[in-house]
């Protein structure tokens, strides 16, 4: 022990002596592990982004939306899901302890005296806020009267809450939706934006009823419906008798597709993880080959070092290193070297990735993990591409280094 | 005994189809506190009967007994052990670590001492002193004249208290005046009862030595 710390404090000293050596090992393989550390923190935070969005959506709940995959791919928001469907399928699936339907307008002009803004309507029933666990945080929600009544009341969102009323307390004042007057009884909690990056908290919701009959002229369709269940365990299951509960219902022969389309949290999570995937992909082929780089500019250099030292390896051979010993010191240059690197490396993926999120809004989050991850990686190219070298070193023979 | 003992020995060096034989049988016998020279000209085997004497290369053929130890039947890392413990090199190029301060290197040998020892730096500054080098201890080898630098390989070479100092043309890179100096330290060290062997192709060096053989074309001749 006292020997390998004595031998190891030697490799340190080389590195210390060898000062342009360590410079250009240094940068190339703090370069390749910055790269690498910043993907293990990229991937980690977009699984903790994506888990964070998993349970806002809610784990126990699904979303059904009018139209096939294919049809909401180019765009089209085709109406198949009817307001007695919603009915059905609530009386079908017992331990759903919320279904709830809900419609959208987009773009619609709103005005609260002289000031107007374009947002989105949306109306469902008094349980919106508990089916998106999205709590009224001023006034109150609008109640089950209101939706009967078809009353002209509305919850609005943070976003367009400071675009209409500014610092106002918008509770209890009136907005004009296409020419008619809705009181605002409550405002939303802030929610940020959706995995696609719609922002969620510009909207006005109302009673669904009142969106139907006095601003849609709609008797049937809905947009949708959100269901939680009780037993989210089951949740995968429930899709698969969602879907064919309301095929049939639909009469759709086998062949056809669905004309719906049913959003779970996994969906959620397979986006994100896709959004991320292209980034984690390119950084991890460029952190990959600047690492074999960092690897291949280490040993190149590291070989000229041993055919530069011969006479010291001589001097240490003559003196009694054994070869063991001039393996380890030369493995420990190299391990120290790209330790030290690692460290640099770790610091580097930090402030660039700073820069990163600046730039893309990039959910990056750094852990213990991804530090150690680069630590690991650095000790794997130490030792991978410094053995070689050092193994060199040792094979010299005495009397060929000392002739040097 | 003695402590070095060669009987018939032999050393081949086989470079592609090519074989040379550099050491043809040689019979030697140092006893313990001799001064030997051995004298050649170059490509007279001198250089490979020191590497053969200080363990540093294996003989072919023969018999090698040093410190009553039969060399020819050990291992890289015992050979090494021996070199360690039982012998103090010195070089005509000094072999110092460039980037270690003097005293650093004094040191060297006890990195690769098996067991522990606590007084080996107090040591290397009394070696130091001993050869007139005490206040420049923290210098490196590029602050000091060659004369200083082979001084502290002879005090490195000294370090783990060897029986023999073994060296191979200490003067050569050393202008005369300076020469006669270091023989002197070797004198010394000879009357401290140490074991000196040294190689050269100097007669005035040799001169210094208590016996003195010749060495040519692979056989010796005293």
């Amino acid at each position: 022990m006292d020997r390998l710390i004595k031998i190891i404090s030697q490799s340190i000293r080389a590195v210390r002596a060898f000062k342009l050596r360590t410079f250009f090992c240094l940068v190339s393989v703090a370069l390749g592990i910055a790269s690498i550390t910043v993907i293990v923190a990229a991937t980690e935070g977009a699984y903790k982004k994506a888990f964070e969005i998993v349970a806002r959506f809610g784990p126990d709940s699904l979303l059904i939306l009018g139209g096939g995959e294919q049809a909401r791919a180019a765009g089209e928001r085709p109406k198949t899901i009817t307001l007695d469907g919603v009915e059905a399928v609530k009386e079908a699936f017992r331990t759903a302890y919320l279904v709830v339907p809900m419609s959208t307008m987009r773009d619609v002009t709103v005005s609260h005296k002289d000031r107007k803004y374009q947002t989105r309507i949306t109306g469902s029933t008094s349980d919106y806020s508990r089916a998106w666990t999205w709590p009224v945080i001023q006034g109150s929600d609008f109640t089950e009267e209101d939706v009967k009544g078809l009353r002209n009341v509305g919850l609005i969102g943070q976003y367009t809450a400071k675009e209409l009323f500014g610092n106002e307390d918008p509770v209890g004042k009136y907005v004009l939706v296409k020419g008619i007057p809705v009181q605002i009884v409550g405002v939303l909690s802030e929610r940020g934006t959706s995995p696609a990056g719609e922002p969620l908290d510009d909207r006005i919701v109302i009673p669904i009823s009142t969106l139907m009959k006095k601003l849609q002229n709609e008797t049937k369709y809905v947009a949708g419906f959100r269901i939680r269940f009780l037993d989210h365990e089951n949740l995968y299951s429930y899709v698969e008798e969602l879907r064919s509960f309301i095929r049939k219902r639909h009469g759709l022969p086998p062949e056809e597709p669905d004309d719906f389309t049913i959003v779970s949290p996994k969906e959620i999570t397979k986006f994100l993880v896709a959004l991320t995937g292209s980034l984690v992909v390119f950084l991890g082929v460029t952190g990959i080959i600047s690492l074999i780089v960092a690897g291949f500019v280490l040993a190149n250099l590291f070989l000229l070092s041993v055919k530069e030292r011969t006479a010291e390896i001589g001097i240490r051979r003559a003196t009694g290193a054994k070869k063991r010993d001039i393996l380890i010191q030369f493995l420990g240059e190299s391990v120290v070297l790209t330790t030290i690197g690692g460290f640099v490396g770790f610091l580097l993926a930090l402030s660039s990735s700073k820069l990163l999120m600046l730039i893309a809004e990039f959910p990056i989050h750094f852990s213990w993990k991804a530090f150690f991850m680069g630590l690991l990686l650095s000790w794997v190219i130490g030792i991978g591409f410094g053995l070689q070298p050092a193994k060199r070193a040792a094979d010299l023979k005495p009397i060929e280094a000392i002739r040097g | 005994m003695p402590l070095c003992l060669l009987e018939k020995v032999k050393k081949t060096y086989r470079m592609g189809d090519l074989s040379v034989e550099a050491l043809k049988g040689i019979n030697l016998r140092i006893e313990k506190g001799e001064f030997v020279a051995i004298m050649g000209t170059s490509g007279s085997g001198k250089t490979t009967l020191m590497n053969i004497i200080g363990c540093l290369d294996v003989l072919t053929s023969g018999r090698y007994v040093f410190a009553d130890r039969e060399v020819s039947s050990l291992s890289d890392d015992e050979l090494s052990v021996i070199r360690n413990e039982h012998i103090g090199f010195v070089f005509q190029n000094f072999y110092l670590l460039p980037y270690a301060t003097a005293l650093e290197n004094v040191l060297l040998p006890t990195l690769y001492v098996e067991k522990r020892r606590d007084n080996a730096e107090k040591h290397a500054v009394d070696l130091l002193r001993l050869v007139g080098l005490e206040e420049r201890a923290k210098f490196r080898p590029n602050q000091l004249s060659g004369g200083e630098q082979q001084r502290v390989a002879i005090a490195r070479a000294l370090i783990n208290n060897p029986e023999l100092l073994l060296a191979d043309e200490p003067t050569g890179q050393l202008d005369s005046k300076t020469a006669v100096e270091i023989m002197s330290l070797f004198v010394k060290m000879n009357e401290q009862e140490k074991t000196v062997v040294v190689v050269t192709h100097n007669p005035n060096i040799a001169s210094f030595a208590k016996r003195i053989i010749q060495i040519k074309d692979g056989v010796i001749f005293e």
